[in-house]
């Protein structure tokens, strides 16, 4: 008798208990893994959505005197929703969102681009520039928005700097005096500046990654057929580099139309309401106008928009993480019952 | 030559820009009251050195400002931000940790489930802020260590799941199938087998939901008030409470913030992508 049939005989009777395990057990450790994590999230969704619902229809605020399951009392049906829907406040504040977003992503993408590529090739103290282009990522966005608070103020650095450059050496203006932060057609701008500044070294480190990652030898071939630089770029480069682009871009609006923090420290959302997004207004509305009846009706619309947004938004994420999960999805019939009578096979012709 | 040139000139100038604004927090803090913004000049670098903003926000001194009348002491928000953070960056990991070695090995819940999770990060937290304050002052969560916790928790959830599903499918299966072979229950080969191939990753991913914590502004400035009003908060009050600006204490509590997620985000760069994308693109 040989030496693996004896191995093979004294694991049968693991073997039957791993079968056992993998049968009926599998899917109730399953769910005992997730039940914590679901047991989260129907803290922070099930009951906010159905307070959030119930209240969206009246008129009920808790200055109101009465407590919020009373809210009844100041049933007003859908008339919550139809001043959302047909007042300008909310489609202004969602405008300036689509704005806003649309600009910092198109920006963050085209520098953070043009960075990735001038960092694509090794050259000296590249990784410490790396660093230094990764360092406003990791800034607070409150603190964030407080640092350009300081820059944009009218007799701030920002204009002063305008000023010497513009007045002092070539002399083409008289001295700066932007309104960053007090002029309404601007502000906005201010606020993208802050998100752009912030979240192009996100872009950068996206699309390098990605970049570094593109098969070298076609990019050589191209080169050896007299490829130019832009034509790699156009034909070889962009396509390649398409479902990563798309994510970055993806994840990037997802996050800019969310937009509150660095924005609240910087503007408040003023002057005015010049520069609220849809975070702010709702903000305001809430604990400046305490109306929570319509404030709640704007966050139920946010959130169907957000969720049909989403459903879409969501795809190509999905397709870049679906590999490994068919990947496991073919793994795992072939794991229970067929892996342990394989092995059982082998086994037995050892024997 | 010219293309390096061309080149160098380029990485200089946009260096520069994204370099500025940290430059700007990073000498303000060090101005003494004078030299914040005193009106029609700017001061490009400190004339006069001090610490007296740092000691201001660590409670040593008291603000000498003339027209100051908010106090400058940030070491309770501080503290808050500190214990708040971690609290929920335990709370998303435990829970987290779990849901993903079920997605990731038992594909539990569906296939749909990990998008579920995915796609309430999309929602603005502002939007459950009503119904969050009326659950918690009845619960008496408002204003309190374990309200920020659970929500902290629940809201970077996502984010552990993501992060650690992408860790744990790059185990081999072989490795808990050994370990029950060895005669490990299903939990066994988890804590025993699997979680030390993932050490890097739970760190790496503890310190991601630590710095997403720890930038928080929104949720702290609607939960709290003063017994654990986070730093972020206690920046923004500075800066509406004052008509004359807290620049100088205001600059240093900012480099203090910046400071941890800087040194972990930079520990951890090698995953910032996979987290900040959720586990779709791995370097």
């Amino acid at each position: 008798m040989s030496e693996p049939a004896l191995e093979a005989e004294g694991r049968q009777a693991p073997h039957k208990r791993l079968a056992a395990r993998f049968g009926r057990s599998e899917s109730a450790v399953a769910q005992t893994l997730i039940a914590p994590g679901q047991l989260l999230l129907l803290f922070v969704i099930a009951f906010p959505a159905i307070v959030a619902i119930y209240i969206s229809f009246t008129g009920w605020t808790p200055e109101s005197g009465s407590l919020w399951y009373q809210a009844w009392k100041y049933w007003l049906w859908f008339d919550n929703y139809w001043e959302a829907l047909s007042g300008g406040a909310f489609w202004h504040a969602i405008l300036r969102t689509v704005i806003i977003t649309v600009l910092a992503v198109a920006f963050e993408f085209a520098i953070g681009f043009a960075l990735a590529l001038l960092f694509l090739k090794q050259f000296r103290g590249r990784s410490l520039l790396t660093v230094v282009f990764l360092l406003p990522m990791m800034v607070v966005p409150a603190v964030a928005g407080f640092i350009f608070y300081m820059l944009f103020q009218t007799d701030g650095p920002v204009n002063a700097g305008l000023t010497i450059l513009l007045h002092d050496v070539l002399h083409v203006t008289g001295g700066i005096h932007i309104g960053w932060l007090t002029d309404p057609s601007l502000v906005i701008y201010s606020v993208t500046i802050v998100d752009i500044w912030q979240w192009t070294p996100l872009m950068f480190l996206i699309l390098l990654s990605g970049l570094v990652a593109l098969p070298e030898d076609q990019l050589n071939a191209a080169r050896i057929l007299g490829a130019s630089y832009l034509q790699q770029l156009r034909y070889l480069v962009l396509p390649m580099m398409k479902p990563i682009i798309l994510i970055a871009v993806i994840i990037r609006a997802i996050e800019t139309l969310k937009l509150f923090d660095s924005a609240w420290l910087l503007t408040q959302g003023g002057p005015g309401d010049a520069s609220s997004t849809i975070s702010v207004y709702l903000y305001k509305t809430t604990f400046i106008a305490t109306r929570w009846g319509y404030a709640s009706a704007v966050a139920i619309l946010v959130l169907i928009f957000v969720s049909i947004l989403g459903m879409r938004a969501i795809r190509p994420i999905e397709a870049a993480t679906r590999e490994t999960i068919e990947e496991l999805a073919t793994a795992e019939p072939a794991d229970e019952a067929p892996s342990l009578e394989q092995e059982i096979e082998a086994g037995a012709v050892a024997r | 030559m010219l293309r390096i040139t061309g080149k160098v000139v380029s990485i200089a100038v946009l260096g520069a820009g994204f370099l500025f604004p940290l430059y700007w927090i990073l000498t303000m803090a060090f101005k003494p009251q004078d030299e914040w913004s005193p009106v029609g000049h700017v001061y490009w670098t400190p004339q006069h050195w001090t610490l007296d903003n740092f000691r201001q926000i660590f409670g040593v001194a008291q603000s000498t400002g003339f027209f100051t009348a908010a106090p400058t002491d940030a070491t309770g928000p501080i503290v808050h931000s500190i214990v708040s953070a971690t609290g929920g960056t335990l709370l998303a990991m435990a829970a987290g940790v779990f849901t993903a070695y079920g997605i990731a090995r038992f594909r539990a819940g569906g296939s749909f489930l990990p998008f579920q999770i995915l796609q309430l990060r999309m929602f603005p937290p502002v939007a459950i802020v009503i119904p969050l304050l009326i659950m918690y002052s009845y619960l008496h969560l408002v204003d309190t260590y374990w309200g920020l916790i659970l929500i902290y928790g629940a809201v970077t959830f996502p984010f552990a799941v993501w992060l650690m599903r992408s860790f744990f499918v790059e185990v081999p299966r072989e490795i808990s199938e050994a370990a029950i072979v060895d005669g490990c229950s299903q939990w066994g080969a988890f804590f025993k087998a699997v979680l030390p191939q993932v050490r890097g990753g739970l760190a790496a991913t503890a310190l991601f939901v630590f710095i997403l914590n720890w930038s928080d502004f929104l949720l702290a400035l609607v939960l709290t008030s003063n017994r654990v009003q986070t730093a972020p908060v206690f920046l923004n009050s500075l800066q509406s409470a004052g008509a004359g600006q807290e620049y100088g204490p205001q600059a240093a509590l900012g480099l203090v913030l910046i400071v941890p997620p800087a040194v972990f985000g930079l520990a951890i760069q090698r995953y910032l992508v996979r987290g900040l994308t959720f586990g779709a693109i791995k370097r």
